[in-house]
């Protein structure tokens, strides 16, 4: 099996260029590549049944110019980006695309993109919004249509053995982004936020195998290089909508600061939590993409059931695991961020403000509209906010 | 505008002065500094420390330090008026609320990319009309009955403005409902911050005495203008200059910066 020549940080930049690449060659050898939008397919199931999945995401540098045809402009630029550049026939290698209930937006798109891009495999699962018992039930049906679905697919059946075996890998990958994560502790951290992103999206290109083997490639590089982050005077945390590209961060990082810690998808998002190894592996994966999976996209309040609300108490609720992130990686600042039109995330962010002012957190809104060249105007926001903190 | 404010020791401002910036000119903060110089009649070796702010920050290669406009309005504001909570500063670029306390900024807002809500608006529309910048204020004033102007986006509110005027609406009733589109835009995004008095307003738009009022109209609460409402974000850089000076020999690590020469950026080039 080819895996480049190329290791840790120089393989990460060389994926971060071309996405595909690995994929193409897995491709050319037999292999079935899925794609899929957004955290909330089931990885575990893919990776069983030997497909690859590749995680599906837009390209802030690209105008988008054919996907206005089938999405109005006022819609989410991250989404209409993902499918002008399929549009544009960058994901012509794909197999299948599955795609879930992330938002309407994101579900409106997984039908646009069945008509439009026409990949030959194409699956939607409608995962529920809310936590409570009738939604976990309803995830679980969900989710054993999708595994039939994928049996078809792949031409064979997938047993509770291969789906476990498969937990196992991705329960080590999510363990190695940890432990990834855990250098970004010391001051200054060993590893920058945007070199972060450029990693986790690259193990988001990559068979769950290899992005394992990159993983401890980059931990044992960065433990030993002498090249990294400096000093800066504050440690932020970024909490917010995807960021698929590093320029956002480069720009915090070109400024007095450094981002240690990071609450989005192409970032921790999707590692804090193991899937639990229940006896019917799929009980855990529920429990696990609808319940510990902690995106806007599900929304979650204290007491479901109750009437009547205590809205501190239901943000202690939502966001305390904020306060544990800046604790344990000890950022004096919050930036929150959000693609322009998310309503996912605008509708979180006076509550995410609230509860950081609440317990001592200062922050900044930041909004943006997914294209690298509209980010000057954020620096000046970004250092007025340091020149406060500091 | 590029404005240079010279101060001494005393924070007595020695010389002040404000310039069209121009295409040309964005990279030519020097020729602005030189005059300044000779105002206060010394050398550039006489200057003890230089900091930079707003958008051509970036584009004085002399300068110490930069800063964001945001920090130094606050402190320049907070210099003219030392009880100011809110400060709202409309320019060509863009308008920002800041909230201050005890002279320091505390938090901020600044609008979006858009011309609507900024001194851009008014310019436009004023070439419109056919009037110069500086008679808008006075002629809003005499107005009667003000016609709403509704669109967000100066290129319909133009539209939207000939519109009235070719169905007969006074000058002075468009003029006024245009001041209170700006001030109604830029009193929403400052109530984010919770709007509490004393409120200072600042900025080529606070010249406008029409804007002042709708503002006032708009949150419901006297609004003060410094008597050069340009010169608080220049000031205040001024005055920041000081305080890190006095802040750098307190620790011991000032090193003052000898054989400065004031020279065009060159990054254009």
């Amino acid at each position: 099996m080819v895996v480049g020549t190329k290791q840790g940080m120089a393989r990460v930049d060389e994926l971060y260029k071309e996405r595909a690449q690995r994929v193409r060659e897995l491709k050319s050898g037999g292999k079935k590549i899925v794609g899929y939008l957004c955290i909330y397919p089931v990885l575990e199931m893919m990776t069983a049944l030997d497909l690859v999945p590749f995680r599906v995401v837009g390209d802030m540098r690209e105008p988008i110019t054919k996907a206005d045809s089938y999405m109005p402009p006022v819609v989410c630029p991250f989404l209409r980006s993902c499918l002008d550049t399929a549009l544009k026939g960058k994901y012509d290698f794909l197999d299948g695309m599955v795609t879930s209930h992330i938002c309407d937006v994101g579900s409106s798109l997984s039908g646009i993109w069945n008509y439009t891009v026409k990949t030959p495999y194409h699956y939607h699962i409608d995962t529920p919004h809310t936590v409570h018992q009738t939604s976990l039930e309803q995830l679980r049906g969900l989710l054993g249509a999708f595994r039939t679905s994928l049996e078809g697919f792949a031409g064979k059946k997938l047993t509770d053995a291969m789906l476990k075996k498969a937990i196992l890998l991705h329960n080590e990958q999510r363990a190695l982004v940890r432990e990834l994560y855990e250098l970004k502790k010391p001051d200054p951290p060993l590893i920058s936020g945007a070199e972060t992103i450029k990693i986790i999206k690259a193990v988001q290109s990559l068979p769950a195998g290899e992005a394992n083997a990159l993983l401890k490639g980059v931990i044992s590089q960065v433990k030993s290089r002498k090249n990294g982050p400096e000093k800066k005077s504050a440690r932020l945390l970024v909490w917010g909508s995807i960021l698929d590209d590093s320029s956002l961060i480069e720009m915090i990082e070109s400024l007095d600061a450094n981002v240690v810690m990071d609450d989005t998808c192409v970032g921790s998002r999707p590692f804090f939590d193991d899937v639990k190894l229940t006896s019917d592996p799929i009980d855990g994966l529920a429990q696990h993409y609808l319940v510990d999976i902690k995106c806007p996209r599900t929304f979650r309040t204290r007491d479901f059931f109750a009437t009547k609300k205590n809205y501190l108490e239901d943000l202690k609720t939502r966001f305390s695991y904020l306060l544990d992130y800046a604790r344990a990686w000890n950022a004096n600042g919050v930036i929150v961020e959000s693609v322009r039109y998310c309503d996912t995330h605008g509708y979180e962010v006076p509550g995410v403000r609230d509860y950081l002012k609440e317990v001592g957190l200062p922050s900044i809104y930041l909004e943006h509209t997914y294209t690298e060249g509209a980010l000057a105007p954020l620096k000046t926001r970004v250092q007025g906010f340091l020149e406060i903190i500091s | 505008m590029t404005k240079v404010v010279v101060i001494d020791g005393s924070d007595k401002v020695l010389a002040s002065v404000v310039r069209h910036t121009g295409a040309e000119h964005r990279r030519l903060a020097n020729l602005v500094m030189e005059e300044a110089l000779g105002q206060a009649a010394v050398a550039i070796d006489d200057i003890t420390y230089i900091i930079a702010t707003g958008y051509g920050r970036i584009s004085v290669p002399f300068a110490d330090k930069q800063v964001t406009e945001l920090t130094c309005h606050a402190r320049g504001v907070a210099f003219f008026f030392p009880k100011v909570r809110t400060a709202i500063d409309i320019g060509g670029q863009d308008a920002k609320a800041m909230k201050v306390k005890d002279g320091k900024l505390t938090d901020f807002v600044m609008s979006d990319k858009c011309a609507a809500g900024t001194g851009r608006f008014l310019e436009v529309i004023a070439q419109a009309l056919g009037l110069k910048l500086d008679e808008l204020g006075p002629l809003s004033l005499k107005s009667t009955r003000k016609v709403p102007v509704s669109n967000i986006c100066t290129v319909f509110a133009q539209q939207e403005v000939v519109n009235h005027l070719s169905e007969g609406t006074a000058l002075e009733d468009v003029v006024a409902g245009l001041h209170d589109a700006i001030a109604g835009r830029v009193a929403r995004m400052a109530r984010r911050l919770k709007v509490e008095p004393d409120v200072v307003f600042t900025g080529g738009v606070a010249k406008n005495v029409g804007v002042v009022k709708a503002l006032e109209d708009n949150l419901g609460c006297p609004v003060l203008v410094p008597s050069e409402p340009l010169l608080s974000g220049a000031l205040g850089a001024a005055l920041t200059a000081r305080e890190t000076v006095a802040k750098l020999q307190a620790q011991g690590t000032f090193a003052p910066v000898k054989g400065r020469k004031l020279e065009a950026a060159t990054f254009f080039k």
